[in-house]
């Protein structure tokens, strides 16, 4: 190559998105597309791949592995639960789990993934460890699906400033021959189908190079028999853990009851508000049942949704208290969506709403409410 | 691995810890105490009572001399990666120790090196030779600023390692939430800590903090106030109670305050990233986060940060779908039932709260991972708290017209005592209107004979009233005021049907600016229980009393020619631009009448240039008052933030000292005498404090009573300052006022500036008792908030020797 050329070349080449930014969409792109629902990343770092993937839906069971607790400590607390988590929990479970630990051991906590990804983390192997690697990762771990990313050392010449490797840890850095090569045999051997792709498109006329960084998506050939699964693999664990959140979900019966607790009192509070005002326009004639109406009179978005109402589902104001048939409340597209059958929702709030004798309707007491303050 | 690694620079470890550039919270490096000889020997005051205390301070030990040893840490060649440096650093663990904190150039440890200037041998993977020097830069003692930043820092990641979720400033315990559902609100439990240099340890300071969270979303109330209000007082009323709140966000671990909100955008709306593309809110959430925006019609929250934070600066914008709401807003504020629901939970009795502090310590003591974390470090906590004795000076005698009161030292409240006496000052009210609406014409009556029936005997001649009666309009009010105020009234008493705040707003602005004549409002509601209207009418008639200039009580004030300031400030959240200082003044001797004034400022100008000519005008008409210029004047100076001491000490302090001189000078050429200048005390007094004191009474843990004083043990040994507890509260734990004197020429020794300070506590009017803060402290609150709430300009002068603001 020409000289000049190649060095105006390395002055311009730089990617946007980042490169690393862009290794990160292509994995969250294929969790978009397979819908793992537990998902590992080897060599996690500072966790930043894991942090995003947290934002997606589907995966429920997030573990990070990594030789260095140390960079895995410095901002394993990004992982946690946020306030807003605990305040409206998810209806998906997720537990997020950190380990200490190299890809050349088995321990039975990697067992049972979907998707296991292998960001720029094969280099940083020596050999012998590089050697136990496909025995750890698509003999042992065998997922349906393994994501390995590499530098191609092919595309070193157009980056400004890479002597030897692009990263003094680097063990070595392999051509699109060399990795493809180990790939297929890898995958060969475990019976495991690749693809080749990559990101980091090299500039025009350069095609020739290859993508800066070089990606083999290896899928499993065959779904894993239950027995190889449970009589290979008695191994002890050698990971240490050294990080584990699990959110709070909706899927977990005591965020579940709260959150239906907290819906049906608003939502018995939202007609509550709208009997007593009607009561109050009608005079003050305790014995007389009001009518309910429900008056949706919202315009930006459909909020409460539509309420039937039905004969048997009328609250009423009965002396000092209104009664509110759960049927009604239950009628609430979010209480509904919560509890699914009517059944599960007289179960939740049992013992922690107040009900009317018969426990069929939410009571308030109102005389203590026009109190002076 | 033990480190703690300190994430980017020493800037994060003196100033920074999360986030945008910090202020110093704790005012560390203020030393005002050193400039005022007279206390430097000892600051505490001697008089009253023993009693023991005990408190929510642990001291924090270290070996004997302990230091943290800061290294500068350099690699030849050059090493760029921060992982790299690190773990070429760490080869030589058994040279620096496996307790280090390091951000990649800046090296702390717990232990001195050999010499001062190392340099060891690393080679990388690829073989490469690296010389690392690490050359000790600074030895810092346990009490260095950098040193007590640096625990703070190791602090607050004990808390985090103990699962606690940092909300804002403080930590709180996700897990066991108290939730109440009536009101839609979750509390959380947390803990606010810092840990400071004390008069003679290092103590960590843990109090109980409650975080109120809501769990419904910004776009969730929207909807909520959409239904209440209907579409015509929508946009209004949703300003008013969302902005200033401060919201947490479904996607990152960020509080921002809600400055405004754009109707104008929605989701659908774009914004420039940091690269210069465009791109709308829905798409941007979506790919950042796989979030869906579900309502593409809310509109958009403006935060308006004040910091920079990472790359972001100027406004940022906020979807109300994605944002949770914390904290209380005023209308909930007001709300009595919500307030009784979430009291049952936020105030704690003594004992509760100290199990409650002591349940913090006890995480902390049985961790195994902090336990280590804090050996290492060579520190650690005593367990138990620290108990010292205080002194509780004697009551204050109240005087009223020749008669003398003690009161119940347990109430601090001598509204029995007083009532039926004659005031000291009482004002005549021979012309004054009385305005009520027609559906109020009984409640007016009533209030009128009730007037009559309690005020001969405070000595208050009060005549028949204009009874005017208007409709429940704000310009039938106005047109009333326009119409029938004359030079001659005395006051105007107006009977409100509902505490809609723009029809009070629109009489205080009139009655307060064009037209200068005091004004009492009433909500007719106050008026209409039979069995408390003698009292309510007690209470309206001592305070149209104090509005006409009159005086109630008196406790004996032993200093002569003594001016009292106080100065408190207001900022405007709801329009955000105006902060309004207020300053009172005291007029005579016994300290009963003030002066008052406020400054409006718009937002960035500093408030200084205002309080200046105040205490100018404040000056003339003292010497008016008493015929020559004080000889002492105390200035209580609250509204003072977090941070802000610096700036108080070396700005404003110097601003009172030129004005002085100027009035010297200028009365120089007079008749007063050629080299006036009276003595000056500054004293910054502060309500927020972290510290709670609890009496040992009877084997369990009380609130001390009034006039307990403490000035050892948890004040600063770099500032003359000490702590009064003056109120009592019915439910809770008591919280201790702070006063710091920054500066004092008055030579007086620290008990009697104690007592002074303790007096002045007794004598704000509008409640016959005693108050957190000393009475014109209390008196500049009020003004600037009646300013910064209704008037939002400077009143008329006119009124400006009366308390016409209570």
């Amino acid at each position: 190559m020409d000289k000049n050329f190649q060095e105006e070349f390395t002055q311009i080449i730089k990617f946007n998105p980042p490169l690393y930014k862009q290794r990160h969409q292509f994995v969250k792109d294929l969790v978009e597309k397979y819908k793992p629902k537990k998902v590992a990343d080897l060599g996690c770092a500072d966790c930043s791949l894991l942090r995003m993937l947290k934002f997606c839906r589907c995966i429920e069971v997030l573990a990070g592995l990594d030789i260095c607790a140390d960079v895995m400590k410095e901002k394993m607390h990004t992982l946690s639960p946020l306030p807003v988590d605990y305040l409206q929990p998810s209806e998906r479970s997720l537990t997020v789990t950190l380990h200490h630990g190299s890809v050349a051991h088995k321990d039975p906590c990697m067992l049972g993934f979907d998707l296991v990804t292998c960001i720029e983390l094969i280099e940083h192997l020596e050999e012998p460890e590089l050697k136990k690697f496909p025995e750890v990762v698509f003999g042992f771990m065998a997922p349906s699906i393994v994501v390995i990313s590499t530098p191609n050392s092919e595309f070193n010449p157009l980056l400004p400033g890479v002597m030897l490797y692009r990263h003094p840890d680097h063990k070595f850095e392999w051509n699109q021959a060399q990795f493809q090569s180990w790939a297929l045999e890898t995958a060969r051997c475990y019976d495991y189908s690749v693809e080749f792709t990559g990101v980091g498109q090299p500039p025009t006329g350069m095609e020739k190079a290859g993508f800066c960084t070089q990606i083999g998506v290896f899928v499993r050939k065959y779904p894993q028999t239950g027995e190889s699964v449970q009589s290979e693999k008695h191994t002890e664990a050698v990971y240490k853990t050294v990080f584990k959140a699990v959110y709070p979900s909706l899927k977990d019966e005591k965020y579940l009851r709260n959150a239906v607790i907290s819906e049906v009192i608003f939502t018995a509070q939202i007609i509550k508000h709208r009997l007593m005002s009607k009561h109050e326009e009608y005079g003050d004639d305790p014995e007389r049942k009001s009518k309910f109406q429900p008056s949706m009179d919202f315009s930006f978005s459909d909020y409460l949704g539509k309420v039937v109402v039905e004969k048997n589902m009328e609250p009423f104001i009965s002396g000092n208290e209104v009664h509110i048939p759960l049927a009604t409340i239950f009628s609430f597209p979010k209480v509904n969506r919560l509890c699914g059958t009517f059944e599960k929702l007289c179960k939740l709030i049992a013992g922690k709403v107040t009900l009317s004798s018969d426990g069929s309707a939410v009571m308030f007491n109102i005389e203590h409410e026009n109190e002076e303050n | 691995t033990i480190g703690l690694q300190v994430s980017s620079g020493l800037q994060d470890l003196s100033l920074r810890d999360r986030g945008g550039r910090r202020r110093d919270f704790h005012d560390l490096g203020v030393n005002t105490r050193q400039a005022m000889v007279h206390v430097q020997e000892s600051k505490t005051g001697f008089s009253g009572r023993m009693i023991k205390l005990t408190t929510n301070h642990f001291r924090l030990t270290s070996r004997p001399q302990w230091a943290l040893y800061q290294y500068h840490v350099g690699y030849s060649p050059e090493m760029e990666a921060r992982r790299l440096r690190s773990a070429l650093l760490f080869q030589h663990e058994e040279h620096i120790g496996k307790t280090h904190a390091f951000d990649g150039s800046i090296l702390f440890l717990p232990k001195k090196l050999e010499n001062k200037v190392t340099e060891l041998f690393s080679r990388t993977r690829n073989g490469e030779d690296v010389k690392i020097t690490v050359t000790l830069t600074n030895e810092l003692p346990p009490t260095s600023p950098t040193c007590l930043q640096f625990y703070n820092i190791i602090f607050r990641r004990l808390l985090k390692m103990l699962n606690l979720q940092q909300i804002g400033r403080n930590y709180y315990n996700p897990s066991d939430p108290v939730s109440i559902p009536n009101h839609r609100l979750m509390v959380w439990l947390g803990f606010t800590s810092s840990i400071l240099q004390y008069e003679e340890n290092i103590m960590l300071c843990a109090d109980v903090s409650h975080k109120v969270l809501r769990g419904e979303t910004v776009l969730d109330t929207m909807h909520s106030i959409h239904s209440q209000v209907g579409e015509e007082r929508f946009r209004d009323t949703c300003a008013k109670e969302l902005i200033g709140l401060i919201v947490l966000t479904k996607y990152n671990n960020r509080t921002y305050r809600i400055d405004d909100i754009d109707w104008d955008n929605n989701p659908k709306g774009t914004f420039r990233k940091s690269d210069g593309s465009e791109m709308t809110f829905v798409e941007y959430y979506k790919k950042q986060y796989n979030i869906e925006i579900s309502d593409w019609m809310q509109p958009v929250l403006i935060s308006q940060m004040k910091r920079k934070r990472g790359n972001i600066q100027g406004p940022v914008a906020l979807i109300p779908e994605l944002c949770s709401l914390t904290g209380l807003t005023d209308k909930m504020r007001n709300d009595f039932n919500m307030m009784k629901d979430l009291a049952i939970h936020t105030r704690l009795p003594p004992e509760q709260r100290q199990r409650e502090i002591g349940r913090l310590l006890s995480y902390i003591q049985k961790d195994d991972n902090v336990q280590k974390e804090l050996r290492n470090w060579g520190l650690s906590f005593d367990y138990k708290s620290v108990s010292f004795t205080g002194r509780v000076v004697q009551g204050e005698k109240i005087f009223q017209s020749g008669n003398m009161f003690d009161y119940n030292p347990q109430f601090a409240d001598w509204t029995k005592e007083t009532r039926g006496v004659p005031l000291i000052r009482a004002v005549p009210v021979d012309s004054w209107l009385l305005i009520y609406t027609r559906r109020n014409y009984d409640v007016a009556n009533t209030l009128l004979q009730s007037l009559f029936k309690v005020t001969p005997s405070m000595g208050i001649r009060m005549s028949k009233p204009n009874m005017i009666e208007v409709d429940d309009r704000t310009e039938a009010y106005l047109r009333v005021l326009q119409q029938r105020v004359t030079p001659d009234t005395n006051i105007v008493v107006c009977i409100l049907s509902s505490s809609r705040k723009d029809k009070y707003d629109a009489i205080k602005k009139y009655l307060c600016t064009d037209c200068p004549i005091p004004s009492q409002c009433v909500l007719a509601r106050t008026l209409s229980k039979p069995q408390t209207i003698m009292t309510v009418a007690t209470k309206i008639a001592l305070q149209m009393n104090c509005k006409m200039g009159g005086e109630l009580w008196s406790v004996e004030i032993p200093l002569k020619q003594v001016m009292i300031v106080g100065i408190d400030c207001y900022h405007d959240t709801v329009s955000g631009k105006q902060s309004i200082a207020g300053f009172v003044a005291s007029l005579n001797q016994t300290v009963t009448r003030w002066f008052s004034r406020c400054v409006v400022q718009s937002r960035g100008q500093e408030l200084v240039d205002g309080i200046k000519a105040c205490l100018q005008t404040a000056l003339r008409n003292w010497s008016k008052w008493n015929k020559c210029l004080p000889s002492r004047i105390f200035v209580y100076r609250d509204g003072v933030g977090d941070g802000q001491l610096n700036t108080l000490v070396n700005y404003e302090v110097p601003q009172f000292l030129d004005c002085l001189k100027s009035i010297g000078t200028d009365y120089s050429i007079g008749f007063f005498s050629l080299s006036f200048c009276p003595r000056l005390t500054v004293i910054v007094v502060k309500k927020r404090v972290g510290a709670r004191f609890f009496a040992e009474i009877g084997g369990g843990l009380k609130n001390p009573p009034p006039g307990t004083v403490v000035d050892t043990m948890v004040t600063r040994p770099e500032w003359y300052d000490f702590f009064i507890v003056s109120q009592t509260v019915k439910n809770g734990c008591v919280a201790p006022t702070h006063y710091n004197v920054v500066y004092d020429t008055s030579q007086l020794k620290p008990d009697h500036v104690q007592r002074l300070t303790y007096k002045l506590c007794h004598m704000y009017y509008n409640w016959s008792g005693i108050i957190r803060v000393p009475a014109p402290c209390q008196y500049a609150h009020k003004l600037a908030f009646l300013v910064g709430q209704s008037i939002h300009r400077e009143p008329n002068l006119m009124l400006s020797d009366r308390l016409y603001y209570l």
